[in-house]
């Protein structure tokens, strides 16, 4: 009954057709590229740096992925090795997020304030690259180490005070309701907490996955070439890459060049990068649901 | 269970002092959640404290002899090419105004899309969209900088094609300099959007619902369910972000920046330098790791200014939304 | 409320002091870590230098851990060769060697972290003083001096040859050796434009070879008349800002640049004139020549030789010089004979691609830098002695020399009857490439001619040796530290107006030049020309009168 009144009211069927059509039309505006880079990648180089791109490919072939799958070997280890980080990174950055999130938000813990500012405070001011550099790389011993960046992308302040601000939501009485059945604090995050934090582990998740998969930075400095399999983006920024450093004249070096497709090349490799992360958004949008409600507590 | 409570014991005979034993008592009850927090603090001091004395070497004339702290130290020196360059107004004024359109009205319109995505109810349409806007953020800016080329460019952008088809005048977009703070704007919407709408998004979701479902017994309308509901709850969002990204405001994002101008092209630099290009540019064939720390420096002091300023502003209003 | 007060600011102090002593703590082990590796480096040097004389004692096995610029390769041919040359390396010196690789990817960055980290690993270094910022890094302490006894000793068929050449003076610093040039392998790196013959001569330009930098207009006008899909030269002017106004520049003043003294993207900002090579100039400044050459580049832009977007195009002109939508290009002639003729011959049949080079019209034509590329050894490099004697082998021994640089004979080249370089059948490029990449020490006595290069090198090279002088700076160490803030401060002027001067995108280049002369004496110009002229001032009390010697 109700919701057909609401369905009735005009307002409120103005705002959803206003919703549809904004939504779609930004959608569109958002995939349009990304047809021109797939049709780019399927294009011949020597046309489209004449012609421009087009929505569809202009004399059609394969040859930039072919440079991409050149070594097969190589990027289906780059995939392993992202993939790899992204399910354990995740999975323990999350973890660590949502224990410091929660305990930050505790009203009676007394150092609430003296730690958030103590992780707010590194996004301010930071060593900077050659200090942290030579600190991770040299003191630390992680040159060349995967661990270099999977550490690095575990958290960040962002994250853990996204997380704080998300916990603060769930009701007081749930973390009292533990309490009171003679539960710790870290029995209570658990089993009771963690499971009403969906929307915002599935928010967090996200982002750390993102990073995780996006990530060629920090692979270029502390991984280089020491490592057979490079993160994916890495890899791919490689080739991008190196077909600019190779075409520009900088490099004093005499390199022979061979014939590198460059912009078909560049965009090639977005779509190799960007494939299979895309199917991720669909399955973590089910944990966007409107879960929490207090008579569920209480019940 | 019973370890805690016999440990407990043994602390209050450990401190006879009340006034202590109160302090430390809070301590100790709350050791659990000081526990839960320790992993992060290791991690913050493992690898942002440990490195920060190194920020020395913004004052220092670095050799590999010596080392960051065995190098000569020289002073403001490294600070010197940014202040007598002339253009420090010039490229703090870009990087500030780009900062705060971006802030502000980013946010503003990742909410509206947020809000609208929770008025459509139809689940593969949502999802489709939602996936959709996520796709900008995944596309390198070095590839966006190339896709804007090729839609923008005189000769044979589509953008320009299509007005030579129409039989009007083509634009000469990359030697006007008046248009670019509109281009670059757009870009970073186009890519920040889906991402930022899901922290709102996912606040939408974690409001009580019965709140939502008693307005909606009330006979609300939409118009007043998001005015009344679900604005206000995303507030402590939107603070938050607020402040962060105020901690940031100095710096910007080079990439995109660097790849849409093409960064070298003069004709655009009076609306499109910002600090990190004009580093990049005057400092390139510099091998010198001091300047680009000391300029490091130098945003981060702003950015912590304006940051403790604006928490401290926030806290007076509603200590709920401060961050520390 | 004020207990809470009291409580809280204990706390507060208490993560203080905490925090304080991890840094302290911290900071502390990073000063020893550095420290640690100085004064290491320190003794190992000198405990070299005093060992000289008698056997030399191979006793130990060791790693020689060569740093090269490149990307490594994946497809195992550099192992399989590396198998092969280490059996012979352990065989002769007891010591095998491994290769760190600096991928094109950010390589200026990567180069100068690895040199950064201290890394006690590395021993040999490819440095260079036009690209690699070699002076700069020998000044930093990056790099182990090294003494003739050492060189002789270890190394001594380098030795002989370098000495031989007499290149030892070229490659010291404060009197000590820091660098093994590679100056026995023949490079001409020079630029210059890349045309077609066959559509000069059509334009009308006599034999169709261009001898003076106006008939390119002539070129480029002709195509634009008469070649409707062809841009006359598509530059991608997003990676090369500085256009040819160098080029200009060179070929119609007796202009010549100091290397590693670059302002911004301009590394050829400051020079002498040969006439008078005592006195530090700047053509961009002083010169009448830079008026010309900005009107020809708004002529050129005006008739569209490029496209309107120029300064944001970094399409690759090469390719489509190939393809025939661009016709001309802009490299330099190793370039030309080694990919360019071969390339055109086949892509274009009857093109007949020659190469009009700066400085041809004036004869100003630099011999190859010898320090163009050369090996250094780490400081902290844990055996030194041993590096320089695999070095030697590398560099002079004709099994060694083959492996490192092609190959298993056989399975990477094979050599012709007539004895040049060629490759087995089915061989790629692209995909089986060996990419060792030692340009640390290559050596025309062992090298093989490359039998795919064009067959007139040879007489090309020899053309160019008998025009072009001697580098007489190659040791000309500019003190830079001193300058680097004003020289940040001109190289901002020159990004706001080389760029558009360089493309002709100023209605009055003339004026904009004032403009920009005027804006680089108020960044400094004058202080940072006294700085340089002190230092060549020196280098002329040390070294003698300058002196620009030509032909072989």
């Amino acid at each position: 009954m109700n919701k057909n009144k609401i369905k009735l009211d005009p307002s409120t069927k103005l705002l959803k057709i206003i919703s549809y059509a904004v939504v779609t039309l930004w959608s569109v505006i958002c995939i349009f590229p990304f047809v021109l880079v797939i049709s780019a990648s399927f294009s011949t180089e020597s046309i489209i740096s004449r012609e421009g791109f087009g929505l569809l490919p202009k004399g059609f072939t394969l040859s930039a992925y072919e440079w991409v799958f050149r070594y097969p070997k190589m990027i289906l280890g780059s995939y392993g090795v992202t993939i790899a980080m992204t399910v354990l990174g995740t999975a323990l950055g999350l973890f660590i997020i949502a224990m410091t999130g929660y305990a930050l938000q505790r009203k009676d813990f007394p150092l609430r304030n003296v730690i958030s500012f103590f992780i707010y405070f590194t996004t301010l001011f930071s060593a900077g690259m050659v200090p942290t550099y030579l600190w991770v790389s040299g003191t630390l011993g992680l040159k060349g180490s995967y661990l270099a960046v999977f550490l690095q992308l575990l958290m960040s302040p962002w994250l853990i005070v996204l997380m704080k601000n998300f916990a603060k939501s769930v009701p007081y009485e749930i973390t009292e309701s533990g309490k009171i059945d003679g539960a710790g604090d870290f029995r209570i995050f658990l089993s009771l907490i963690f499971p009403m934090l969906k929307p915002a582990l599935a928010t967090v998740g996200l982002f750390l996955a993102l990073g995780y998969w996006n990530e060629w930075y920090q692979s270029s400095l502390y991984l280089g070439s020491s490592v057979t399999y490079k993160p994916l983006q890495y890899y791919l920024y490689g080739i991008i890459n190196q077909a600019n450093a190779l075409k520009s004249s900088v490099a004093g070096a005499n390199v022979t060049i061979t014939d590198l497709p460059t912009n078909t090349l560049k965009m090639a490799t977005a779509v190799v990068a960007t494939g299979p992360i895309i199917f991720l958004y669909p399955f973590v949008q089910k944990y966007f649901i409107s879960g929490i409600t207090v008579g569920a507590v209480k019940g | 269970m019973k370890k805690k409570t016999s440990q407990g014991t043994n602390a209050a005979v450990a401190v006879p002092y009340k006034k202590r034993s109160s302090l430390f008592k809070s301590l100790w009850n709350s050791r659990t959640l000081m526990l839960m927090c320790l992993p992060a603090i290791i991690f913050f001091i493992v690898f942002n404290y440990c490195p920060l004395p190194g920020i020395w070497i913004a004052f220092t004339n670095y050799n590999f002899r010596g080392g960051i702290f065995g190098s000569p130290f020289c002073g403001l020196d490294n600070f010197e090419f940014l202040i007598n360059s002339g253009e420090l107004w010039l490229l703090t004024r870009n990087t500030i105004l780009y900062n705060l359109a971006f802030i502000v009205l980013g946010n503003i319109f990742q909410i509206v899309i947020a809000l609208m995505l929770n008025e459509i109810r139809n689940k593969w349409f949502k999802k489709v969209s939602q996936t959709v806007m996520f796709l900008p953020y995944f596309i390198s800016v070095v590839l966006i900088g190339a896709i804007a080329f090729n839609i923008l460019n005189y000769d044979t952008g589509a953008l320009n094609t299509l007005i030579r088809e129409t039989g009007g005048d083509p634009l000469q977009i990359y030697s006007q300099a008046g248009i670019w703070p509109f281009i670059i704007f757009f870009c970073n919407m186009w890519q920040q959007t889906g991402y930022g709408s899901v922290v709102y998004f996912a606040a939408i979701c974690g409001i009580d619902s019965s709140m939502v479902e008693a307005a909606e017994v009330d006979g609300a309308t939409s118009w007043q369910r998001i005015r009344h509901i679900i604005l206000p709850s995303l507030k402590g969002t939107f603070i938050i972000l607020l402040l962060f990204a105020l901690g940031g405001i100095m710096r910007g994002n080079f990439g995109l920046f660097w790849n849409l101008t093409g960064g070298v092209n003069s004709q655009l630099f009076e609306t499109t330098d910002i600090i990190e290009t004009f580093v990049y540019r005057t400092m390139t064939t510099q091998n010198n790791f001091s300047t680009s720390s000391a300029v490091g420096l130098y945003q981060s002091l702003f950015g912590f200014v304006l940051v403790m300023i604006s928490n401290w502003v926030v806290k007076r209003i509603d200590p709920d939304y401060a961050l520390f | 409320m004020r207990k809470t007060n009291t409580r809280k600011r204990a706390i507060a102090l208490v993560m203080a002091s905490m925090m304080a002593m991890s840094l302290a703590g911290c900071g502390g082990g990073n000063d020893d870590a550095n420290k640690g590796s100085s004064s290491n480096s320190g003794s190992t040097a000198t405990s070299t230098s005093t060992s000289t004389g008698g056997e030399i004692d191979t006793s130990s096995h060791e790693v020689i851990n060569m740093l090269v610029l490149g990307n490594r390769p994946t497809n195992g041919r550099l192992e399989a060769m590396l198998e092969q040359l280490n059996a012979i390396l352990n065989e002769k010196v007891n010591a095998e060697l491994e290769y760190t690789y600096v991928e094109w990817t950010d390589w200026q960055t990567q180069y100068n972290l690895q040199l950064l980290s201290g890394d006690t690993s590395l021993d040999l270094i490819c440095t260079a003083t036009d690209w690699l910022y070699g002076w700069e890094n020998v000044i930093k302490g990056a790099f182990m001096p090294l003494t003739e006894d050492m060189l002789q000793t270890y190394a001594p068929n380098t030795y002989a040859q370098v000495t031989e050449d007499d290149d030892w003076e070229i490659c010291k610093y404060d009197g000590d050796i820091y660098f093994i040039p590679e100056d026995n392998y023949i490079q001409y790196t020079n630029h210059g434009m890349f045309y077609r013959g066959d559509w000069a001569a059509e334009a009308g330009i006599p034999d169709g070879t261009i001898t003076e930098f106006e008939q390119l207009t002539t070129y480029f006008q002709w195509i634009k008349d008469n070649q409707p899909d062809c841009i006359p030269w598509d530059v991608p002017g997003k990676n090369n800002t500085a256009g040819i106004l160098g080029g200009y520049l060179t070929s119609k003043t007796d202009y010549t640049l100091f290397n590693g003294v670059g302002v911004g993207n301009y590394t050829d900002f400051w020079g002498v004139m040969q006439s008078d090579p005592g006195t530090v100039v700047s053509p961009y400044m002083e010169s009448d020549a830079l008026y010309d050459a900005a009107e020809l580049m708004k002529e050129w832009n005006d008739m569209g030789v490029w496209r309107e977007d120029v300064l944001n195009f970094d399409g690759d002109s090469r390719e489509e010089m190939y393809a025939g939508t661009s016709g001309a290009d802009q490299h330099h002639a190793q370039t030309y004979y080694s990919s360019i003729v071969p390339n055109m011959e086949a892509k274009q049949p009857g093109s007949d691609p020659k190469f009009y080079y700066w400085g041809m019209e004036n004869q100003n034509v630099a011999h190859p830098l010898k320090l163009h590329q050369a090996c250094a050894i780490s400081a902290n490099s844990q055996h030194p002695e041993r590096a320089l004697m695999v070095y030697d082998l590398l560099r002079t021994d004709e099994e060694c020399y083959r492996l490192l640089n092609y190959g298993i004979e056989g399975e990477d080249y094979v050599v012709t009857d007539d004895g040049k370089l060629a490759r087995p059948d089915g061989w790629d490029q692209s995909t089986d490439a060996l990419d060792s990449n030692f340009w640390l020490g290559r050596n025309d006595d062992l090298e093989l001619q490359d039998s795919t290069w064009w067959d007139g090198t040879q007489d090309f090279i020899a053309n160019l040796n008998s025009i072009g002088y001697d580098y007489p700076f190659e040791n000309f160490i500019i003190d830079t530290a001193s300058i680097e803030s004003k020289q940040a401060a001109l190289a901002n002027v020159l990004s706001k107006y080389i760029p558009q001067l360089a493309y002709g995108k100023f209605d009055d280049p003339r004026a904009a030049i004032d403009d920009m002369r005027e804006e680089l004496k108020a960044a400094g110009y004058d202080e940072v020309k006294a700085s340089i002229q002190e230092d060549l001032d020196a280098f002329v009390a040390e070294h003698g009168e300058v002196q620009f010697v030509r032909g072989e």
